[in-house]
């Protein structure tokens, strides 16, 4: 016997509201973002710099806290890099090949990710490239790009980096920090 | 080493959990970090000597994805380590550290749980967790589901409204020994029961408060475990079981899960010192304690349990903290601990612990 059904379809539509919270140490770091200067944090053990902050060392599992900070330089190496061509998925702005890149600041053990590189030809890009920071102008400059949840950048500051012209990089300089 | 004592036995012989508050101003990694290491430190190891580590923590709880890889950075990221992750309660991870262990051929193990219940909204957040697809499209939170199951443990004339106030009243008061605890204080039945509901038959202070916080704590095994404490609590047996996730298809006034995994664990019935058990509304301790039979004179829940500190994905775990603590402490000989996982009592685990 054979019933004649009906598909029953019911949209749910679902949404989940998150309230984040910035760290005191992200804040400090926010802050000083808004006066165009980086700071992280000096692991008072192993002395390296780690930015933005954590708050601690995951190498020695030290907390970290005001005391240790310390302000970088917004020139330093680029270390890595990726040029991405964009596929016109749901959503996606970009029309253009663009570049991902991490940059090692001067002062720092650490790379910002997600960094965009302006005014070098795609094909000129290398590692070890000397960068300086293209800070956003001050009224234009937000935290909605800093989560404390280990994604996001300092994209809503900084619009790109762009190369300072000086000689490349010694590879020691950055090899055993590249991500 | 007592003749009793074989290499296949597994001891508690650390721990550490930070107080539980409604909202921490930290990362989940930063409140981490001291936890892990005062548990190590308690244990009297090095952090490179450990041979496995196992934590549990729930992503969805922040909304960041892969949360629980950098929470790995509380346990060190160099060396290198042995590690997995439940996206389940820490007590779970204890399970499968325990397994781990009794493979021999490593001493000692680190487990965490964690959570930051503060980022988001409980409430709309767990039905989308437990049950996207019959549960959630319908409106229904964990506070209505256990407002449904209270209603049916009072049907059944084993427990009443004012049975369910003084579970309440005796957390708030044995909580004001714990320093740990959120909510804590001497307060009225009468009082309790004056307040309005919140899903009838429940009010709000039978549902565990939002919190949040971590706990860690440390195993070894047979004689490592012997030589890094006094007395150590020994794991006797522990066990988890679990039931169908829809709650009309289960008897929701007892908890045959809990009763199978506490027998499978060993427990015969025989006294006990202590029992924590992990229940986030009162109605679930009364569920909990009758269907173990916890014998007469059984001190339940001393720590407060979690109506006084609700760290999910750690509240389980703390309940083995908290019944370790008084084998370890002398307070206690024998001591059970129970935690849940899923809606309504839906998995449970039990894990019977003695000094000796």
């Amino acid at each position: 016997m054979s019933v004649a059904k009906e598909d029953l379809v019911m949209t749910h539509l679902v949404s989940l509201t998150y309230r984040d919270t910035l760290p005191p140490t992200l804040n400090r770091f926010v802050d000083g973002l808004f006066d165009g200067r980086i700071v992280g944090h000096r692991c008072p053990s192993c002395r390296r710099v780690y930015v933005p902050p954590r708050g601690y060392c995951p190498l020695c599992v030290v907390t970290t806290g005001p005391d240790d900070e310390v302000e970088v330089s917004d020139r330093g190496i680029l270390t890595g890099f990726t040029v991405i061509t964009p596929v016109a998925y749901y959503g996606q702005q970009a029309t253009d090949p663009f570049v991902h890149a991490s940059a090692r600041l001067d002062g720092a053990d650490t790379t910002l990710v997600g960094v965009d590189i302006t005014g070098v030809p795609h094909d000129q890009l290398h590692m070890g490239l000397r960068v300086r920071a293209v800070w956003k102008p001050e009224e234009e400059r937000t935290a909605e790009g800093i989560t404390s949840r280990g994604w996001g950048g300092v994209t809503t500051f900084i619009d790109s980096f762009e190369a300072t012209g000086e000689p490349d990089a010694d590879p020691k300089d950055y090899q055993e920090h590249m991500f | 080493m007592p003749a009793d004592i074989g290499p296949t036995d597994i001891a508690v012989v650390g721990f550490a959990q930070m107080p539980a508050v409604r909202r921490s101003i930290e990362t989940e990694v930063q409140m981490l970090v001291p936890v892990i290491t005062e548990a190590i430190t308690m244990a009297g190891i090095d952090r490179r000597e450990i041979g496995f580590t196992c934590s549990g923590s729930c992503d969805y709880l922040t909304g960041g994805p892969f949360a629980f890889v950098q929470n790995l950075e509380a346990a060190g990221a160099w060396p290198p380590i042995a590690e997995s992750h439940v996206e389940m309660d820490g007590a779970w991870a204890l399970y499968e550290a325990w397994v781990r262990l009794l493979h021999g051929d490593i001493d000692t193990a680190l487990v965490f749980g964690s959570g930051k219940s503060s980022a988001s909204e409980p409430l709309d957040l767990w039905p989308q967790q437990l049950d996207p697809y019959h549960l959630a499209p319908l409106g229904v939170d964990p506070a209505s589901l256990a407002g449904l199951q209270a209603q049916a443990v009072l049907d059944t004339g084993r427990a009443t409204e004012r049975d369910l106030a003084e579970v309440v009243a005796r957390s708030r008061r044995n909580a004001l020994a714990n320093p740990h605890a959120q909510l804590r204080g001497e307060v009225d039945v009468d009082a309790l029961l004056a307040e309005p509901y919140v899903r009838q038959p429940l009010r709000r202070h039978d549902l565990g408060p939002i919190s949040d916080g971590a706990a860690a704590l440390v195993l070894a095994r047979g004689e490592r475990a012997r030589q890094l404490c006094e007395r150590p609590a020994w794991i006797r047996g522990i066990d988890h079981r679990t039931e169908p996730h829809l709650p009309g298809l289960r008897d929701l006034t007892t908890s045959a899960s809990t009763a199978l995994a506490a027998r499978k664990a060993g427990y015969d019935g025989g006294p006990l010192d202590v029992a924590e058990l992990h229940a986030p509304f009162s109605v679930q301790e009364v569920v909990l304690a009758q269907s173990l039979g916890l014998p007469e004179g059984t001190d339940v829940n001393p720590s407060g349990g979690a109506l006084a500190a609700n760290i999910v994905m750690a509240a389980g775990l703390i309940r083995i903290i908290e019944a370790s603590a008084r084998i370890m402490d002398g307070s206690a000989s024998r001591a059970l601990a129970h935690a849940t996982n899923g809606q309504l009592l839906q998995h449970n685990l039990v894990c019977l612990l003695e000094g000796s």
